[in-house]
């Protein structure tokens, strides 16, 4: 009898052992993140729970996937994405959810992720690395960051080699181009909202050539139609992150009703897919090869 | 007398541990239910400490849903005592902290104290707390005088209150274009999920003193319910009183309010529902309401969390949901 109880208490204890093993990183180490907080990571991280849309592209750009216990919401790239299990939004993360994955390291962005959660998170014992991808360039950096963490650094730095030459490519072909076209960029139709100068697209259309006519401090501001004639814009991209076919078209056909705005006379209107705008991601570059097509369509040949 | 006494105190009793038994389970159900993906009876082998350690679902338990289920008993509580003794003082069965426009006063100064950049405690709370003391004073006046008894004066006073107070809040939402917005609109439909250990202290450390004192006027509430000739008679400072009360009542709701957002109707459901079933004695029903109402919101809160398929749904939603029918229910029956 007594053996067999202390059979049981070994067992017990050897089941937990085990449990607290897998629980537990191997090596530890303390790093600056790119938000600059000081944060103990493991060395080797193993079960990653990525915070924001743009995370899960890099981590599957790195081809380090197979990390990835869960992504939020609205990580629609790549499709294998979809199948990941989901922690929330990445404003509103389901903190019960991304514990009970178990990871061992969250990478967050400092802008989108509450401040918050963040904190809550740490305070729970998993340790989050937050990114502060403000500009193409610290998009790239963030690429780099992500790949030491991930142990894929070679392929971090081909990635970044490769978007830096693409994004040359285009710069050096504009810089040919004598005339900036007036260009405004209209993320919402109720309310009409743009990008004002501190945003990816705003960054974006200067690199592709453009002027934004909605520049200036407001990040989203907002306009009124009037506002919009008086800006007489040369280009009009629509990039609505409402995804239901009909409303697109239906802002399209809105502007149809303004034939001496000088876009719609000469039919430069264009719809694109806001994730290329919006998430400090790789696919910028995409977004940006995309802008200057529209913007200067006689050097980039067609509309496209 | 001396019989009614102790019967009196024989159905406290009774009221106060039966409704301590249902706060109790629902505590316990809202421990074991969650998005955590581990089951209910999982759950419910830590929640009682039983089976094997499990550290991560050990983590989920204790440090995520016992504080935000503590909010919600301690924020339910409060609300629904504010709608008892707005119901008392105001002798009006309508007349509910939200119903009012007091909780939309308090979310206009504590957004006004988020813009500000101001912290949850006490900057935020500060800010909630002036803004229900300037809708209720501004209830009051509105409603005082000849009509003091018009019970559709005071639930229309509300009712402007309360939509101006919402264009007050679009107004600030709308003059800031801000990364806080998102978060702002989802903390105005009354929200659970920003709940930790602290904050529960902190709002424990408020609202139980309130409470207490509440209770020690509640034969108070019992003789203001007979009028006020007959409570002055009695030898009750009716004045001072009543603004002692109002205050309280506003502190617990502003308080609320700055931790949770609106969660409205709460203080009608539970008032209505208690009064049904042990009567309209406020030595009993203010214990009862702050038992009765806490269980409530767990328990709406509950749904708020499992319902969904993804993520959760603000528990103002769900109180809403079953609040406002019963209001027009009431109101219909009143009018008969």
């Amino acid at each position: 009898m007594r053996n067999r109880l202390f059979d049981i208490f070994m067992m017990g204890a050897l089941i937990s052992g085990m449990a607290l093993c897998t629980a537990v990183p191997t090596e530890a180490k303390t790093v600056t993140d790119q938000a600059g907080r000081r944060v103990e990571i493991p060395d080797r991280p193993q079960r990653i729970v990525s915070l924001a849309p743009s995370i899960t592209e890099i981590i599957f750009d790195l081809g380090q996937q197979q990390l990835l216990q869960g992504v939020t919401t609205y990580s629609n790239h790549p499709p294998e994405a979809l199948q990941l299990p989901k922690v929330g939004s990445y404003v509103r993360l389901d903190l019960e959810r991304i514990v009970s994955l178990r990871p061992d390291l969250c990478i967050a962005v400092k802008d989108g992720n509450p401040k918050s959660s963040v904190d809550r998170l740490q305070a729970l014992g998993v340790p989050v690395y937050a990114l502060d991808p403000r500009s193409v360039d610290t998009v790239l950096q963030a690429i780099l960051e992500i790949g030491a963490l991930l142990d894929a650094e070679q392929r971090a730095a081909s990635m970044v080699r490769d978007m830096r030459s693409r994004i040359q490519q285009v710069t050096r072909r504009i810089a040919a181009a004598g005339h900036r076209p007036r260009i405004f960029f209209q993320i919402g139709d109720a309310p009409i909202v743009s990008v004002g100068t501190h945003t990816f697209a705003h960054e974006l259309i200067v690199l592709a050539g453009g002027i934004n006519v909605a520049a200036g401090p407001t990040a989203y501001p907002r306009f009124s139609r009037e506002q919009l004639l008086g800006f007489a814009p040369e280009v009009i991209v629509i990039s609505s992150m409402d995804r239901t076919a009909g409303s697109v078209e239906q802002t399209r056909t809105e502007w149809g009703r303004w034939p001496n705005v000088p876009a719609v006379r000469d039919g430069r209107i264009h719809l694109v897919d806001s994730d290329l705008f919006d998430r400090p991601s790789p696919r910028l570059v995409e977004g940006l090869e995309q802008l200057a097509g529209f913007l200067h369509p006689q050097i980039f040949g067609g509309s496209q | 007398m001396r019989a009614s006494s102790t019967t009196l105190t024989r159905r406290m009793l009774l009221v106060a541990v039966s409704l301590a038994a249902v706060l109790a389970a629902a505590l316990v159900l809202a421990l074991s239910s969650g998005s955590g993906g581990e089951g209910l009876m999982r759950s419910l082998t830590v929640v009682l400490g039983q089976g094997e350690p499990n550290p991560v679902l050990e983590t989920i338990v204790w440090r995520i849903r016992l504080p935000r289920a503590l909010l919600a008993a301690l924020a339910g509580g409060a609300l629904s005592l504010g709608g008892l003794v707005f119901q008392a003082l105001l002798r009006n069965p309508l007349a509910e902290p939200y119903i009012l426009g007091v909780s939309g006063g308090s979310a206009i100064g504590a957004i006004i104290g988020i813009l500000l950049g101001l912290t949850r405690f006490p900057g935020v709370s500060a800010c909630a707390f002036l803004g229900s003391l300037a809708t209720l004073a501004l209830i009051v006046a509105m409603s005082s005088g000849r009509s003091v008894l018009k019970k559709d004066a005071l639930l229309l006073s509300g009712v402007m209150v309360n939509a101006f107070c919402a264009a007050v809040i679009m107004f600030l939402v709308s003059m800031t274009q801000d990364a806080r917005l998102h978060n702002i609109i989802f903390w105005l439909m009354g929200d659970l999920s920003s709940a930790d250990g602290a904050t529960v202290a902190l709002l424990a450390g408020i609202l139980l003193p309130c409470f207490g004192l509440v209770f020690l006027f509640s034969h108070a509430m019992n003789l203001l319910l007979m009028g006020n000739d007959m409570a002055q008679s009695m030898g009750l400072q009716l004045r001072s009183v009543t603004v002692l009360l109002l205050v309280v009542t506003s502190l617990m709701v502003s308080a609320v309010v700055s931790y949770s957002g609106l969660i409205g109707f709460v203080g009608l459901v539970m008032p209505h529902l208690l009064r049904f079933v042990w009567g309209s004695d406020h030595r009993v029903l203010v214990p009862a309401c702050i038992l009765g109402g806490g269980a409530y919101l767990t328990a709406c809160d509950i749904l708020a969390r499992v319902l969904p398929d993804q993520g959760e749904m603000p528990a103002g939603v769900i109180t809403a949901l079953i609040g406002a029918p019963l209001f027009i229910f009431l109101l219909r029956k009143t009018r008969r």
